[in-house]
């Protein structure tokens, strides 16, 4: 029994223009019904379920039962008229992060599933719409192949997160090789057999739990951090956003409150996708348009993963900063900037870090600290003390970073969890053993397949069976 | 010519393959050393049990015989596991050894295009060529010539058995070894290697006192392995369930030395699915019992059979440690267990059509194959002697897939990845088991049996009957719904009302005999109501199967040509290059089964198949 995904007909997603923001993003799935798992979350199902090949449909993405998430037009092509040669679509939807994540996570509910570097090449080689005697270029697909699988089993994970997997993985090794042995012999030879351990079950179950739980600090990986950059008016606020993208996209000006809304994009930070907000500056107002600015911003603070505060360095911490730099909420996750430096020779005081956005000195002190404590507020009791450099893919820590991480142990949790209600209404064994199975092979999947024989093993090495 | 077709043993893959062989219209003869030992249970008198009883079932829903020999000879009849679910449960009967030899003699003896000789083969004959198979040499020097031969030799093939340091030349306890064949087949290049089974004491019933032990009743309904019969009407006797004692385990350790599993003299591997009691004493030095199960051999035999206690230590330490178990204090020994090494090829030389890849003609089967049990053996003599025959015909073989059989699993496993220990099938070894019930062994493979042409046209109107009868009860489960009425009759029902009984007979705890009083109609023979009731409950795992079952026989039906050049693909990793070459599989969905093979050559073969597809169009 290998887990072979080389299914060369289920449907599969994919993003297929990069992750980031942009004005417009194309969302591919290909395969065997297709176009009717798009339909079932498309505002008009039956027009997408008798569109013809090559026909566009504007309408909306539903969430599965659920209301719209964007705005989209559908492209449809019917096999053989596409570029896998199977049954497509193409969905061109707003570029915006959270709006593409919805539209791949709503997909992968209605059956679709991520699909594989080289898969969708795969498809149009197998259904000959490509040349195929260009040999490289099947190389170099067997190649992604084997990256890819390498990458699924163990490549991607990170040492600790192995070690745990494969703990997990062991005791539905052990639950599943009691429930075979309770098959594959009689009742009346076996006086020594016990059925699925529960404890072995829940505990199975909530360390599960546990680790997907993580996946709030390996999404850093995957969806990035939100960062604001917030303060009083005139502290600097988008002079410091523009020298964090370095280049000129915001306006700097000098009058205060030139920033009214906010503006937000994204960069990288040591591999990590940071999406950097440059809020209304915070001082009361009259103007309407102020204090809608000022009631987003807050907004936004309250949302950001990370908030550095600037303070105008020749005005000096007023009340008001000092107020918003010791609130319970927010002290956790702040960095305190005393800015131009350039301009008063005064040093900035204990805890905050000096910057001149005009000279650029103290930009560096910043981006460590912003790095640190990108990986450090979850990561916190992650791991036991261990100091994580941020930057370095965390060594230590057993947390789970990508979404077929999360997936392949999100269906392991599914599986188990039948196994428990099953027990609960007694069903018997071999209908429990389907689950677990389920279970192994979602772990199998994480981290190398298990084979019958192993499970075999288990059985004859830890019972003494025979008559 | 001499013949079509010779089948080497009378044993249970023997006996299969030659009625399959003569039933098909084509002559055989087979030849065993002993022709009075046709047909014998040489280890324990049972037949079926766990994955087994539903191979039985299979070889009878493909017109072989083990299911209609066994329902002529049980003394005893269990429904195994029938709390553990539909998937495991399994029938297994008590043979009279006697009465199943004789009987499977006298059809063999009866059956026309059929000749029985008694010799041993040492030899087989080859073309000039050397490329397929022309007959047998036996040991008194006859040369006989067919187009096919099927080999089944069991445990005879230089074997040797061991009783401490006691050794012979012997198959069996008092039968000569096939000496000669073995080391023909290495000297012509096979690969043959060595295994070891094992087997326990025959006792006095008269010496044996039962008030000490716990009787172990059959059903009381007989039910019949073969879909053919209606009933089966036998006498049911009792096996008995005793311990084995410290004092047992202690006499076994201070002995081991005389063991000759522990001394070095054995070197095959035994089954550790089936240890013997040396082996369970040291590998659970903790247990301070071990079960026995006393089984009669036969209604006319005196012997009892003591399943559990298998042990080749020396003959006067096996009578002192079975003195230490309650109710055997007195027991006088017939034959003292002993252990047995053989000779068996390795199976990955086979196609799945059970041929030799590198000498057409020479089919293999049995335990020669590295398999262990009478069904195992004799679903692979019945495959075997169809294929001889299709071979003869130049016709595809037939060969079963891993989803439709319990068979296919174990042909397939066999020839793909090969075996270092007697292969015993287990029901965890099928990924589809939920599919492959013993009483649906009919419904999925009687109409392959007629295909076959081993079974007649009266067998196919009882699968249609059974079938059509199985889905009235469905239909009527379903548009029969419960009432207010119907909860006063039967009070747990009260919280279905408005329910169809199909519905309410998913909850685990509800059976259809409950609804028997609602719905008089329901009361049918039990070979009808379960499989109805069995298809309802599981319903959703049996389609949840069905779906993997689907995206499995995707590769399967991928087939790779014969003589498919592995040297001409370029980029095949040369790890799975060597292993696809050796075992050169059938299709796609073989070659990934194969151990060692990568994920990415499949893919890669995939895309190289794909191509080869396309131009052939």
């Amino acid at each position: 029994m290998k887990y072979l995904r080389y299914d060369t007909d289920d449907p599969i997603v994919a993003l297929a223009t990069p992750w980031g923001t942009s004005a417009l993003a194309v969302i591919r799935g290909s395969g065997m019904g297709s176009i009717e798992l798009t339909a079932s979350i498309f505002d008009k199902p039956e027009v997408l379920k008798k569109a013809r090949g090559n026909s566009s449909h504007h309408g909306f993405i539903n969430e599965p039962r659920g209301g719209p998430i964007d705005e989209v037009v559908v492209q449809v092509y019917r096999a053989p008229l596409s570029y896998t040669g199977q049954d497509s679509v193409e969905i061109s939807c707003h570029g915006s992060l959270p709006g593409i994540a919805a539209i791949l996570e709503a997909m992968k509910k209605v059956g679709f599933r991520d699909a594989e570097p080289g898969e969708y090449t795969l498809r149009a080689f197998l259904n000959q719409k490509m040349d195929l005697t260009r040999a490289e270029a099947v190389r170099e697909i067997v190649e992604a192949k084997s990256r890819t699988a390498h990458d699924l089993a163990l490549g991607r994970l990170s040492g600790a997160l192995e070690t745990r997997i494969e703990v997990l993985k062991r005791n539905v090794v052990l639950m599943l090789s009691h429930a075979e042995l309770l098959l594959d012999y009689p009742e009346d030879e076996l006086d020594e057999a016990q059925d699925i351990d529960t404890e072995i079950l829940s505990s199975t179950i909530s360390a599960i739990d546990d680790l997907l739980a993580t996946y709030g600090t390996g999404r850093l990986y995957q969806e990035g951090v939100k960062v604001a950059i917030t303060g009083k008016t005139n502290a600097g606020k988008s002079s410091l956003f523009n020298l964090f993208l370095r280049e000129d996209r915001s306006i700097v000006s000098e009058l205060h409150g030139t920033t009214r809304d906010y503006i937000e994009s994204w960069i990288t930070m040591d591999g990590i996708p940071v999406c950097l907000f440059d809020t209304a500056g915070l001082r009361p107002s009259n103007s309407g348009v102020e204090r809608e600015g000022i009631r987003r911003t807050a907004e936004i603070v309250r949302n950001a993963d990370v908030v550095v505060y600037l303070v105008d360095g020749p005005v000096g911490v007023l009340d008001e900063d000092r107020e918003f730099l010791v609130r319970p909420d927010i002290t956790h996750r702040s960095i305190a900037v005393w800015n131009k430096i350039d301009i008063t020779e005064s040093v900035a005081p204990d805890g905050f870090i000096g910057l001149s956005t005009v000279t650029g000195e103290g930009f560096g002190d910043l981006e460590a600290a912003l790095a640190h404590q990108i990986g450090a507020p979850d990561l916190r009791g992650g791991w036991d003390g261990m100091d994580w450099c941020p930057g370095t893919r965390p060594g230590n820590p057993a947390v789970i970073d990508s979404v077929r991480q999360k997936e392949h142990l999100e269906s392991a949790l599914r599986s188990l969890m039948h196994v428990r209600e099953g027990i609960d209404c007694q069903m018997p064994t071999d209908a429990l053993a389907t689950d677990l199975r389920d279970a192994l092979d979602a772990f199998g999947e994480l981290t190398g397949e298990v084979t019958t024989q192993d499970i075999l093993d288990v059985m004859f090495s830890q019972f003494c069976v025979g008559k | 010519m001499d013949v079509d077709i010779i089948v080497v043993g009378g044993g249970h893959a023997g006996i299969e393959a030659a009625l399959a062989v003569s039933r098909l219209g084509f002559e055989s003869l087979l030849i065993t050393q002993n022709v009075d030992s046709i047909g014998k249970l040489s280890c324990n008198p049972a037949v079926g049990g766990l994955s087994k009883g539903n191979i039985v079932r299979e070889i009878d829903a493909l017109g072989g015989e083990m299911g209609r020999l066994i329902d002529a000879s049980m003394i005893q009849f269990r429904i195994l596991n029938r709390r553990r679910g539909p998937a495991v449960q399994a029938p297994r009967a008590q043979a009279d050894k006697n009465l199943y030899a004789r009987t499977a003699r006298s059809i063999l003896e009866g059956q026309s295009n059929l000749q029985i000789f008694q010799d041993t083969v040492t030899d087989f004959l080859v073309d000039g060529q050397k490329r397929c198979v022309d007959g047998v040499l036996t040991e008194r020097g006859r040369k006989i010539t067919s187009r096919a031969v099927v080999l089944t030799t069991g445990t005879f093939m230089e074997a040797c058995i061991f009783v401490g340091d006691f050794t012979a030349s012997s198959g069996r306890l008092g039968e000569p070894a096939a000496v000669g064949l073995g080391t023909n087949l290495r000297r012509r290049g096979f690969t043959v290697g060595r295994l070891k089974t094992g087997t326990p004491a025959r006792v006095s019933s008269a010496s044996l006192a039962y008030s000490r032990m716990e009787a172990q009743h059959g059903e009381a309904e007989m039910l019949p392995f073969s879909f053919g019969n209606a009933a089966v009407h036998r006498p049911s006797v009792p096996c008995h369930v005793t311990y084995t004692t410290e004092q047992t385990h202690k006499i076994i350790r201070e002995n081991m030395d005389k063991s000759p599993l522990y001394s070095g003299k054995i070197v095959g591997r035994g089954p550790r699915y089936c240890p013997s009691i040396e082996d369970k004493v040291v590998r659970f030095p903790d247990r301070t019992r071990h079960h026995i199960f006393v089984e009669p051999e036969g209604l006319d035999s005196d012997e009892m059979y003591l399943n559990g206690v298998s042990s080749s230590l020396p003959e006067e330490v096996q009578e002192a440690f079975l003195r230490t178990i309650p109710g055997l204090e007195q027991v006088q020994v017939v034959r003292p267990g002993y252990a047995v090494e053989y000779d068996y090829i390795d199976p990955r030389q086979l196609s799945p059509d059970l041929q030799m890849k590198r000498l057409s003609g020479l089919f293999m089967a049995g335990q020669t194959n590295g398999t262990s049990g009478y069904e195992e053996a004799g679903c692979q003599g019945l495959m075997a002697g169809i294929n001889a025959v299709r071979y003869l015909q130049n016709r595809e073989p037939m060969i079963l897939d891993r989803s439709e059989a319990y068979i296919g699993v174990l042909i397939d496993d066999l020839v793909t990845l090969g075996t270092d220990e007697p292969y015993r099938m287990f029901t965890s070894r099928a990924e589809y088991r939920m599919n492959l019930r013993h009483d649906s062994a009919d419904l999925r493979l009687t109409e392959k049996g007629h295909n076959t042409g081993l079974l007649g046209n009266d067998r196919l109107s009882l699968l249609q009957e059974r079938r059509s009868s199985i889905d009235e009860i469905k239909e009527l489960l379903k548009s029969r719904h419960v009432s207010a009425k119907d909860a006063d009759v039967v009070p747990d029902f009260s919280s279905h009302i408005g329910k169809s009984l199909y519905q309410v007979l998913k909850t685990p705890t509800v059976h259809i005999r409950d609804m028997i009083v609602l719905e008089p109609a329901l009361e049918k023979p039990s070979h009808i109501i379960t499989t109805a009731e069995l298809d309802v409950k599981y319903e959703g795992y049996l389609a949840r199967q069905d779906r993997q079952i689907r995206k499995f026989q995707k590769l399967e039906w991928l087939k790779i040509p014969p003589g498919f050049d592995y040297d001409g693909v370029d980029g095949l990793s040369s790890e799975s290059r060597e292993k696809l070459k050796a075992i050169t599989p059938l299709s796609l969905g073989q070659a990934s089964r194969i151990s060692g093979v990568r994920s990415p050559d499949i893919a890669l073969l995939m895309i190289v198949l794909g191509k080869r597809d396309s131009h052939g169009k």
